[in-house]
């Protein structure tokens, strides 16, 4: 009996001289949700699954220069000519943002909408990617240069677009991108409306605030027009490398890409230049935030 | 009369474990840091701590992810490029109250104002501090409270030369903490 009542006391005593109160803080598992899978809302041309938080206005600019193989020095490397496309969205919930634009490039507004669906997660939560859905309708106001009768459906295009992204380190997110063009009209009787594309894209960070990107855009059906000497031509694919350099409040985004459109259906199913003729163009993404709507913090 | 004593050891030697140690999942952490551009604020409220009133000793930690800002973009950068979160996810502070001489007496209403020196953990880094705190006695319940000064380059915290005029070198923590018998 003395001896349990030796061992008690040598036990309570051990207890309470636990040096590591820390271990009564352990706490259950949290949902982990990966965060900046990429920097910016737009890889280079193609859709990030990143949107502005909640009550955040984000302005973008992308810009292209002329064609690497255009009369090179003439046109000083291309940078006397340029295709632009300004953006103004707005984050109305974390998982939902909208936002309109305008592209140079067929003189093109578009309204979009991206709606995030799923989100990645570890911890409590496992999730092993994110899904976002994305969509836009395009409405070009380019004059016509004929004398047919012409509807103003006529004019517009859409794509619809599932982005499936993975962080899969810190330094390293990848996403894939079935997309869905639709043209209302086309050049030729025989060139497809309806193009069906698969997005790539991915990133290194290569330090905290750079990363290298690079994206493609895969068309996944014969998509062709016939040239002005009557050649049937297929569209090609859109490649693009860049680098992200994140500095404070704004993403720049600097690369080189054959696709010389911006709005979504035009990069995607409108890209005739090649990287392999020297059809590339130099360009920047510049995007700025700004906080409407802060969110609350926490109080005592 | 063994089984008395016994029975009595026991729960002496539970019941002293249960009272003295007072524990907190909801303590409130700010830290500001101010400058001329830019003034940036981060708070949580989903802090824990733990206080041993028999021997002083207090534990605080904090899951990094859990501070939010009044910008997101700056949650964003604070978790990514400043404390990297992913890499080092808590900030934990291991100390204990200096001249602590005999344990706090709860059946009374006091304010005792003492200095807490202990190792401080950010970001990997370790580092020894002493701050003041004030430990608060009011109906029973106990209360902490200190402000203390850190600074990013203790930790290793880099800070880019662009954006050196936003982020002051001199950080201030606030810390509240209402406790519960655990």
């Amino acid at each position: 009996m003395k001896y349990v009542c030796i061992a008690l006391l040598l036990f309570s005593f051990e207890l309470s001289a636990q040096d590591d109160l820390l271990d009564l803080l352990e706490e259950e598992p949290q949902i982990e949700y990966a965060f900046a899978t990429f920097k910016g809302t737009r890889i280079i041309n193609l859709q990030s699954n990143e949107l502005p938080a909640e009550g955040v206005m984000q302005f973008m600019i992308m810009h292209r220069f002329g064609a690497l193989n255009d009369d090179f020095v003439y046109n000083f490397f291309g940078l006397e000519q340029a295709q632009t496309r300004f953006s103004l969205d707005y984050s109305f919930k974390d998982w939902l943002n909208v936002g309109v634009g305008r592209s140079s490039f067929s003189k093109t507004y578009d309204g979009f909408a991206k709606v995030r669906l799923l989100r990645q997660s570890k911890g409590a939560k496992k999730v092993p990617f994110g899904i976002v859905y994305y969509t836009t309708i395009n409405y070009s106001t380019l004059r016509w240069n004929d004398d047919l009768p012409h509807n103003e459906s006529e004019r517009l295009s859409y794509t619809h677009e599932v982005i499936l992204a993975r962080k899969f380190s810190k330094n390293f997110s990848l996403q894939l991108v079935p997309s869905f063009v639709h043209f209302n009209l086309v050049e030729d009787r025989e060139t497809p409306n309806d193009i069906f594309v698969l997005g790539i894209g991915g990133r290194y960070k290569v330090s905290n605030r750079v990363a290298i990107t690079a994206e493609y855009g895969l068309q996944l059906n014969d998509n062709f027009y016939y040239n002005s000497e009557g050649n049937k031509t297929s569209y090609n694919n859109a490649l693009s490398i860049g680098v992200d350099i994140e500095t404070g409040g704004h993403v720049f985004q600097l690369h080189a890409t054959n696709s010389r459109g911006l709005a979504d259906p035009q990069w995607m199913a409108r890209t005739p230049g090649s990287w392999g003729t020297g059809d590339v163009f130099l360009g920047f993404n510049i995007s700025r935030v700004f906080t409407l709507k802060k969110p609350k913090l926490p109080e005592e | 009369m063994k089984k008395i004593v016994l029975s009595a050891l026991m729960s002496v030697s539970f019941l002293g474990l249960i009272a003295q140690k007072q524990i907190t999942r909801e303590a409130y952490l700010k830290f500001y840091s101010s400058t001329p551009v830019e003034d940036i604020e981060g708070a949580t409220n989903k802090a824990s701590s733990v206080l041993d009133l028999a021997t002083g000793e207090f534990v605080c930690q904090v899951l990094m992810k859990s501070f939010h800002f009044e910008k997101a973009l700056m949650q964003e950068h604070f978790n990514e490029n400043y404390v990297e979160s992913e890499k080092y996810p808590k900030a934990v502070f291991k100390g204990k109250i200096l001249d602590y001489e005999k344990a706090i007496d709860l059946s009374v209403d006091q304010t005792i104002n003492k200095k807490i020196k202990g190792t401080l953990l950010i970001h990997g880094v370790e580092k020894e501090i002493e701050v003041d705190c004030s430990t608060t006695v009011k109906k029973g319940k106990i209360t902490q409270e200190s402000v203390f000064y850190v600074s990013p380059a203790d930790f290793n915290i880099e800070i880019p030369g662009a954006v050196v005029d936003k982020i002051s070198d001199k950080i201030e923590v606030t810390f509240k903490a209402g406790y519960s018998p655990l």
